[in-house]
């Protein structure tokens, strides 16, 4: 409709720019074009050891990453160990989001709570996480509450961070327009401050959660039985090279498809920011 | 009617922003604020609305004191200030939350059609031109039906099409409820054609130099002689403004309009 002669001029010069003819080719392409490299690698490796120039012993090849994936899968194993990561991740990611904005909400409205509060956070981020360990089992026993306390703390920082941040860089203008419309404290948050901390909220989350990923194999690392870190564990200490590159890989598609569906889950909040988004949305 | 009873505003820096500054201003009347940069125009508005109270004097509207914002003073700023994560809609409905949806519906559809910007109801703000927003944001404003409407340079942003085309769009606008406008403006010709009283302030401190009454009947030819002569006048009183020679006026006497010259 009308809409599109309104849009934003840096979209028509996109259009202009890429190289693709129409849309739908240029919507796979792109990520295509992402998955070159990686597989090509991964082929190029594969045609190597298959010529016999590796043993791929210490680097074993994708069919065989790909069939001990597919044994684990088989025998259960693979369901019990990404069930068992992905409720630590979950716990240790829900804990670390809660106080993360809470104590970031708090410092970033309130200036006196920042001056109380955040030097000392500050303090608390600048310790590796990693050095709580030996403290968090001692506090809290070898089983899963250390390991959800270490993956909340991880996370907790950045979305403090990324929430305080918000808040303070909130426009002072779009404030003032909720003043002069009269709005209460409680109707200033909900109407203008929440919207306008969302977007830079979401990166934080994602931010948490890659940080989340990060600490579920330093957790596991502490003494797990179970869970994809004990699966790295395990491989090295029973020189399983394939194993340990099987559960890299696994990481790797749990990251890539948490993070996607975080973006997902909050996509429609941010539709107004999204310049692609409102070309086909409900309008 | 609008009263502003000696407002002075010194800034926790130091800056004395505005000194004394009294006006009375009658309902419906037009009056434009010109002076140059740092004579304390955006302060006193700022006052008006009750944004910053001012350090010492009184706003008062039919003799209820303004120190916070007021449900019938409304303001304009220069850049529009929509809300980028509510539609074209939302944004003009912003301050009717407390009218039934239906009611607020209507209000906002025949707001939208009154500005020309129907089709652009549930658009994003980020899809509208400038001189699109700014109307948006004057039907956010005028929606609530203020009795007094601010205007801090609504058009200094826009190009001079634009510009002329909004200016006479508030005008019909203004007809409907004829709502106190005063308008802060570093354009002379906007001024002449807007308004009917021109106060000239002077800076550091700001206060009132001059006050213009433009006795044209609208709507006003901006090529006509006279038209032209009023511009010229207020030219020349921006221009004595800022000549630290020529000494203040007692201004005082000719509040409630008559011609200085």
């Amino acid at each position: 409709m009308t809409m599109t002669i309104e849009l934003p001029v840096r979209d028509s010069a996109d259009e202009a720019t890429s190289p693709a003819p129409s849309g739908r080719l240029r919507r796979w392409a792109r990520p295509a074009l992402g998955l070159l490299l990686p597989v090509s690698l991964a082929l190029a490796w594969e045609l190597i050891v298959w010529l016999g120039l590796s043993s791929g012993r210490l680097v074993p090849p994708p069919t065989k990453v790909f069939a001990t994936i597919a044994d684990l899968a088989r025998s259960g194993e693979l369901m019990r160990h990404v069930t068992v990561t992905l409720t630590r991740v979950a716990a240790g990611f829900g804990h670390g989001v809660a106080v993360g904005t809470l104590f970031g909400a708090i410092s970033g409205y309130w200036g006196l709570a920042r001056r109380l509060i955040d030097p000392t956070v500050q303090a608390l981020r600048a310790i590796p996480s990693i050095a709580w360990v030996p403290l968090f089992i001692l506090w809290l026993g070898i089983f899963e509450t250390s390991k959800v306390a270490l993956i909340a703390v991880g996370v907790s920082f950045p979305v403090y961070l990324g929430v305080m941040g918000a808040i303070l860089s909130v426009d002072r203008k779009i404030v003032e327009v909720g003043r002069i419309f009269r709005l209460s404290g409680p109707a200033m948050i909900r109407r203008i401050l929440l919207p306008a901390v969302l977007p830079a909220y979401v990166v934080s989350l994602r931010v948490g959660l890659g940080l989340g990923w990060m600490f579920v194999v330093a957790a596991e690392f502490m003494g797990a039985s179970e869970g994809l870190g004990y699966l790295l564990i395990d491989g090295q200490q029973l020189g399983k090279p394939t194993q340990i590159v099987a559960a890299i890989v696994i990481f790797a598609i749990l990251g890539k498809a948490t993070d996607w569906l975080l973006e997902i889950a909050t996509a429609p909040w941010l539709r107004w920011q999204d310049a692609f988004a409102t070309q086909g949305g409900p309008i | 009617m609008l009263a502003l009873n000696s407002l002075s505003k010194t800034y926790p820096n130091g800056v004395h922003a505005l000194a004394r500054f009294t006006a009375e201003i009658q309902p419906g009347e037009i009056v434009a604020i010109i002076g140059g940069s740092g004579c304390g125009k955006s302060t006193l508005l700022r006052a008006i609305v009750g944004l910053d109270r001012a350090s010492s004097g009184t706003v008062t509207l039919d003799d209820t004191p303004i120190v916070a914002p007021h449900p019938k003073i409304g303001i304009i700023f220069q850049e529009p200030r929509l809300l980028p994560w509510l539609s074209v809609a939302d944004n003009i409905g912003f301050g009717l939350s407390d009218l039934p949806a239906a009611t607020r519906r209507e209000t906002v559809a025949r707001a939208l059609a009154r500005v020309g910007l129907a089709d652009k109801a549930n658009a994003w703000p980020r899809e509208l031109s400038g001189g699109q927003a700014q109307r948006v944001a004057i039907a956010r404003a005028l929606v609530p039906q203020p009795e007094v409407l601010l205007l801090d340079e609504p058009f200094s942003a826009l190009d001079a099409f634009t510009r002329k085309d909004l200016q006479d769009h508030l005008l019909d606008l203004w007809a409907d409820t004829r709502p106190t406008l005063i308008l802060v403006t570093h354009d002379v010709d906007e001024a002449v054609v807007l308004a009917d009283r021109v106060l000239v302030m002077r800076p550091r401190p700001g206060r009132l130099f001059e006050e213009i009454k433009v006795n044209l009947s609208r709507p006003r030819d901006r090529n006509s002689p006279l038209f032209g002569s009023f511009k010229h006048h207020v030219l020349t009183a921006l221009d004595r403004s800022l000549d630290r020679g020529v000494p203040d006026r007692d201004v005082k006497a000719g509040v409630g309009g008559s011609m200085w010259w």
